[in-house]
C-alpha cells in the first residue's frame, strides 16, 4: 500500500461527536468543579480562593472578595453559619477538623483594608424601590436594591441607624454594630427612621414605588395569609418581594435579599420574575480530592479579639486548596500542553470542525500517547486516548490529516510485513501448536534475543513453534489509518491460517492486545510461557536491586504484570516501586507514534518513566520502553535480554533497526530452514561520515533512501557541485519526499558528508 | 504570495556548475508544489538540463516551514 499527499483544496468535515456525546465525555472532567466549599455557599463565596488570598496575607483582596457577595460583610462574618466549615474536606481525615471560615472572615474584616475610591460612576435607574419594616432579610435587600441603582427608601420603625443594625443582627458585638451602622449610612439610600409601619401607610406611598418588598411581620399584618413564591419571592397578592415562611438563618436571610434582587432586576425590564435566573443556590459538587497525602490537623483557636495576622495566616494555610488534577499529575503529555482533558477534548473536536484553514489542534491530538493511562488515574476514567484516536481516523478520513506527520512509521510497517516479514511452521510440522511473534521492536533492537527466545521454544514447547517477524499493525492502528490496519489484520489472519491458527506467544505486550482478535488459537505473552517452563539456563541471576517500568499494552492485564515480577523475582532482582507503576505507569513515549509527531513530548514522557538513581537498572518487558529509556540516559534492559543472557547494542539508529530485522530474517533462514538468501551488493563503495549520519537520524533518513540517491546519480550523472565547499550535490524523488545527498567522490565511490529533504516538489516553470 | 518572491540568495559569483553538463547554474524560473498549492520562486538551475538545486538551508528552513503550515491547512 502506498500513501499519496491529500489536497488542502478539498473541504471536507465529518463531525467528531454529536453534542451529546462531546457533553458526556467532557462531564467526566471534573477538575472545573467548585470547592465542595464553595459549592454549598448559596452567596457563592469562592471559600478556597478566599483561604488562599487570606494564606497569603492578603486580607485586602480577601475583604473585597466577602464585600463583593454581601452588603454587609461584618454580618455575614459574625452570623453565617458557615456551611462552607462543614463542608471542608479536611473535617473527613480522622482528627481533622474543617477550616474555620467564619473566624477568617471575621479577621479578613479586621485587618484587610477596605477599597479606596468610589468606584465605577452608576447612573441611577428609572424605576423606584420602597422597603418596609426591619429585619435581616429587608436590611439587605433594601442594600441589594440600593447597589443595583434603584432609589431605594427604606421605611423603618426605628429611630437610627444602630437601633436597625441592633433589631436585624442582635447578635453582632458592639463595635461592628457600629460599623456596619456607618456602612449603611454611606449607601446610596433614603431611610425613614421612626415610621409607624401600618397597612395604612402602605396603601398611601406603595402607589410611588414600582418595586416593592416588605419584612415577614409586615407581610402577615397586610395579608395574613399571603405566602411567597419560593424561588421568586413575590408575593403576587399584595405585588411584594418578601421572606418565605420558617427560619433560614443569617446566610439564608441574606441569600433571600440576593434572590430578591434578581426578581426585582426581571420585574423592573417587565418580565417574568422566574426567567433566566441562572444557578442560584448551593450546588453539589463532583470534585475529587486527593486526601491520601493530606495532614490531619486542627482549627488555630480564636482568640476573644479575632485572628491576628500570623494566627488567620496560619488558620487559612492548612487549607489543601482542593482540586483534581490526577491526570496531570501522572501524564507529561497533559502537562506539557497545560490543559485539562475537557478543555483539550473541547478544543480537538472544534479543530476536527474546521474546513478552511489552520487546524491548530493536529500536533496536540498527535502527540497523545494512546496509553490509556487517563482512564486509570482519572477518577471518572476520562479516556483521551478514545479522543485522540477518533480525532485521528476522522482527520485521515476526511483527508485533513497531514501524511508527513506518520509516513515514517507507517512505511516501517509496511517494511516489516513485507522486506521484513516472515511466517514459518518449526521444521518438521506442517501445523504448529504454537507461533512465536517476538514484535517489530524486538527484532529491530534485539534480533539476538529473538532468535535466542525462538529456539529456546522450540526447544522446550511441543507440537511445533512457528514463527512471524512482523508488525502486528499496531502502528497503522495508532495513526488512525484503519485502510493499512485492515489490511494488515488480513495478511496475518491468513499467514496464521497457513500455519493452523497456532496459538500466539507474544514477546510484546502491545502485540498481544492487537492480535488478540486475529487467531483463534488465543494470545498469551511469553512470560506465562516461560513461567511454565521455568527460566532456561542462560538466565543471568544478577541478584541486584532494580526497577520495573509496566508497558502501557500490559495496563488492565494483571496476568502479563504479575508474571513479569515473578520472573524479575527468580531472576534474583529485589524490585523497587513507585507509586506510578502497574496499570497507572506512564508511556514511554513510543506508544501513539508521539516520537514521530513530537519528539519532545515523546521525550518528557520517557523521562517521567525513569525511576530511581541512573546506575539502577530498569526492567521493562516491551522493546520499545527499553529503547526510549535508554535514550533518556536509563540502564534500562529488556527482561528478554536478562533471560536469554544477551545484551543488545544500547540505542540502534534507524537505519540500523531495519538493517537487524533483515539479517535476522535471513539469519533464521539460514541457520533453521537452510535458505540463503542474497543481499543485493551495492556495487560502489558508501560511506557515512559521523556528520551525514546524525543528521540522518535527525531527518529521518534511512541508508537505502541515501544508496537509491546515489544509485541513480550514477546512472544519471546529474549533480551540483559547490566550488567552495568540492561538495557535489544529488538529488532523488522516493514517494513523497525529495532526498538530497552532499558527497565526495573518487575512483571507488563515495562519501557522504550531508543530507536532507523536503516534501515539496520542485519544477522549472 | 506575491509572484517570484526570493527566500534564497543565489551567489552571483557563479560559484555552482552543474555536474553533468559542466556550465555554471543560473538564476532561473521554478514553483515549489506541495498539497496542490504552488509557489513560484527563483532558484539556481541549469541552463541546458534544467537541473533545479534546492539548498541545503533554504530546504532545512523556509521550505519546511511552508510544509508545516501547509500540513495543518
Amino acid at each position: 500500500m502506498d500513501f499519496t499527499e491529500r489536497s488542502t483544496r478539498v473541504y471536507r468535515t465529518k463531525q467528531l461527536y454529536t453534542k451529546e456525546e462531546l457533553e458526556l465525555r467532557e462531564s467526566r472532567c471534573v477538575h472545573e468543579q467548585p470547592a465542595f466549599c464553595a459549592a454549598v455557599c448559596p452567596l457563592k463565596l469562592d471559600a478556597r480562593e478566599f483561604a488562599r488570598l487570606c494564606s497569603e496575607g492578603d486580607f485586602a483582596s480577601a475583604r473585597a472578595m466577602l464585600e463583593r457577595i454581601t452588603p454587609f460583610p461584618l454580618i455575614l462574618a459574625c452570623g453565617c453559619e458557615a456551611p462552607c466549615a462543614s463542608a471542608c474536606r479536611l473535617g473527613e481525615l480522622p482528627g481533622g477538623e474543617g477550616l474555620d471560615f467564619p473566624a477568617l472572615e471575621r479577621a479578613a474584616m479586621r485587618l484587610g483594608a477596605p477599597r479606596s475610591g468610589r468606584g465605577l460612576l452608576k447612573f441611577r435607574k428609572k424605576k423606584s424601590a420602597a422597603v418596609f419594616g426591619a429585619e435581616l432579610f429587608t436590611l439587605a435587600a433594601a442594600a441589594e436594591l440600593a447597589r443595583k441603582s434603584y432609589p431605594t427608601t427604606f421605611f423603618v420603625a426605628e429611630s437610627c441607624a444602630e437601633e436597625l443594625i441592633s433589631r436585624c443582627a442582635p447578635f453582632l458585638p458592639e463595635a461592628d454594630v457600629l460599623a456596619e451602622a456607618e456602612r449603611l449610612c454611606g449607601m446610596d439610600m433614603d431611610v425613614r427612621y421612626s415610621c409607624d409601619l401600618s397597612p395604612e401607610l402602605f396603601a398611601s406611598l406603595s402607589g410611588n414605588y414600582d418595586l416593592l418588598c416588605v419584612s415577614r411581620d409586615f407581610l402577615l399584618e397586610l395579608d395574613a395569609s399571603a405566602e411567597p413564591d419560593p424561588v421568586t419571592l413575590l408575593c403576587p397578592s399584595p405585588g411584594v418581594l418578601s421572606r418565605p415562611s420558617g427560619e433560614r438563618g443569617v446566610l439564608g436571610a441574606l441569600y433571600d435579599a440576593r434572590r430578591a434582587g434578581v426578581s426585582a432586576d426581571r420585574m423592573a425590564q417587565g418580565m417574568d420574575p422566574a426567567t433566566l435566573r441562572g444557578e442560584e443556590g448551593p450546588v453539589v459538587s463532583r470534585l475529587h480530592t486527593d486526601l491520601s497525602s493530606a495532614v490531619p490537623s486542627r482549627r488555630t483557636g480564636e482568640p476573644r479579639g479575632g485572628y491576628d495576622s500570623a494566627a488567620a495566616r496560619a488558620e487559612a494555610s492548612r487549607c489543601i486548596q482542593c482540586e483534581c488534577v490526577e491526570c496531570l499529575r501522572g501524564c507529561a503529555y497533559l502537562r506539557h500542553y497545560g490543559k485539562f482533558p475537557r478543555i483539550l477534548t473541547r478544543e480537538i473536536y472544534n479543530n476536527a470542525g474546521i474546513i478552511m484553514g489552520d487546524h491548530m489542534m493536529n500536533k496536540a491530538l498527535n502527540s497523545c500517547a494512546l496509553c490509556g493511562q487517563c482512564s486509570v488515574v482519572c477518577p471518572n476514567g476520562y479516556d483521551m486516548a478514545e479522543i485522540c484516536l477518533s480525532a485521528r481516523e476522522n482527520m485521515v478520513a476526511t483527508g485533513k490529516m497531514s501524511l508527513a506527520v506518520h509516513e515514517f512509521a507507517l512505511y516501517d510497517q509496511i517494511f516489516s510485513n513485507t522486506e521484513g516479514f516472515l511466517a514459518r511452521p518449526q521444521p518438521g510440522h506442517d501445523r504448529c501448536r504454537y507461533l512465536f511473534f517476538p514484535g517489530c521492536q524486538a527484532a529491530a533492537i534485539a534480533p539476538e534475543v529473538v532468535a535466542r527466545a525462538y529456539s529456546d521454544l522450540c526447544a522446550r514447547l511441543e507440537g511445533g513453534v512457528a514463527i512471524m517477524l512482523g508488525c502486528c499493525g499496531a502502528i497503522s492502528r495508532w495513526a488512525g489509518r484503519t485502510e493499512l490496519s485492515a489490511e494488515t489484520d488480513s495478511q496475518l489472519r491468513s499467514a496464521l491460517d497457513e500455519l493452523g491458527n497456532p496459538e500466539i506467544i507474544a514477546a510484546c505486550p502491545t502485540c498481544a492486545v492487537t492480535l488478540g482478535g486475529l487467531s483463534p488459537g488465543g494470545v498469551r505473552g511469553i512470560w506465562d510461557v516461560l513461567l511454565e517452563l521455568g527460566l532456561p539456563a542462560s538466565a543471568s541471576h544478577a541478584g541486584a536491586s532494580a526497577s520495573l517500568h509496566d508497558a502501557c499494552g500490559a495496563r488492565g492485564d494483571a496476568r502479563t504484570q504479575g508474571a513479569v515480577r515473578e520472573i524479575v523475582r527468580r531472576l534474583g532482582f529485589e524490585l523497587t516501586e513507585n507509586g506510578w507503576s502497574g496499570d497507572r505507569a506512564p508511556c514511554c513515549g513510543y506508544g501513539g507514534l508521539v516520537s514521530y509527531a513530537n519528539p519532545e513530548v515523546a521525550s518528557e514522557l520517557a523521562r517521567s518513566c525513569l525511576d530511581g538513581p541512573p546506575d539502577r537498572p530498569q526492567i521493562t518487558y516491551c522493546m520499545a520502553c527499553r529503547d526510549r529509556l535508554a535514550r533518556e540516559g536509563a540502564q534500562s534492559v529488556h527482561i528478554l535480554e536478562l533471560v536469554y543472557g544477551v545484551q543488545a547494542a544500547q540505542t540502534p539508529g534507524i537505519s540500523e533497526k531495519r538493517r537487524n530485522r533483515l539479517l535476522l530474517k535471513q539469519t533464521l533462514l539460514r541457520d533453521i530452514w537452510g535458505e540463503d538468501l542474497k543481499n543485493e551488493p551495492l556495487g560502489f563503495r558508501l560511506d557515512i561520515t559521523g556528520e551525514a549520519r546524525a543528521l540522518m537520524e535527525q531527518r529521518m533518513i534511512l541508508d537505502t533512501d541515501v544508496a537509491a540517491v546515489m544509485r541513480a546519480y550514477r546512472e544519471s550523472g546529474e549533480a551540483v557541485l559547490d566550488a567552495d565547499s568540492g561538495l557535489l550535490s544529488a538529488r532523488l524523488r522516493l514517494g513523497n519526499v525529495t532526498f538530497w545527498v552532499k558527497f565526495t567522490e573518487d575512483s571507488e565511490g563515495y562519501t557522504v558528508h550531508r543530507v536532507y529533504s523536503h516534501r515539496m516538489t520542485v519544477e522549472t516553470r | 504570495m506575491p509572484d517570484d518572491k526570493n527566500y534564497y540568495e543565489i551567489d552571483p559569483q557563479g560559484k555552482l556548475s552543474c555536474r553533468k553538463c559542466g556550465v555554471p547554474l543560473v538564476k532561473g524560473d521554478a514553483v515549489f508544489g506541495y498539497l496542490d498549492n504552488a509557489f513560484p520562486v527563483q532558484l539556481p538551475v541549469c541552463p541546458k538540463c534544467g537541473f533545479v538545486y534546492v539548498p541545503e538551508e533554504l530546504a532545512m528552513g523556509k521550505v519546511l516551514s511552508v510544509e508545516k503550515v501547509l500540513e495543518d491547512k
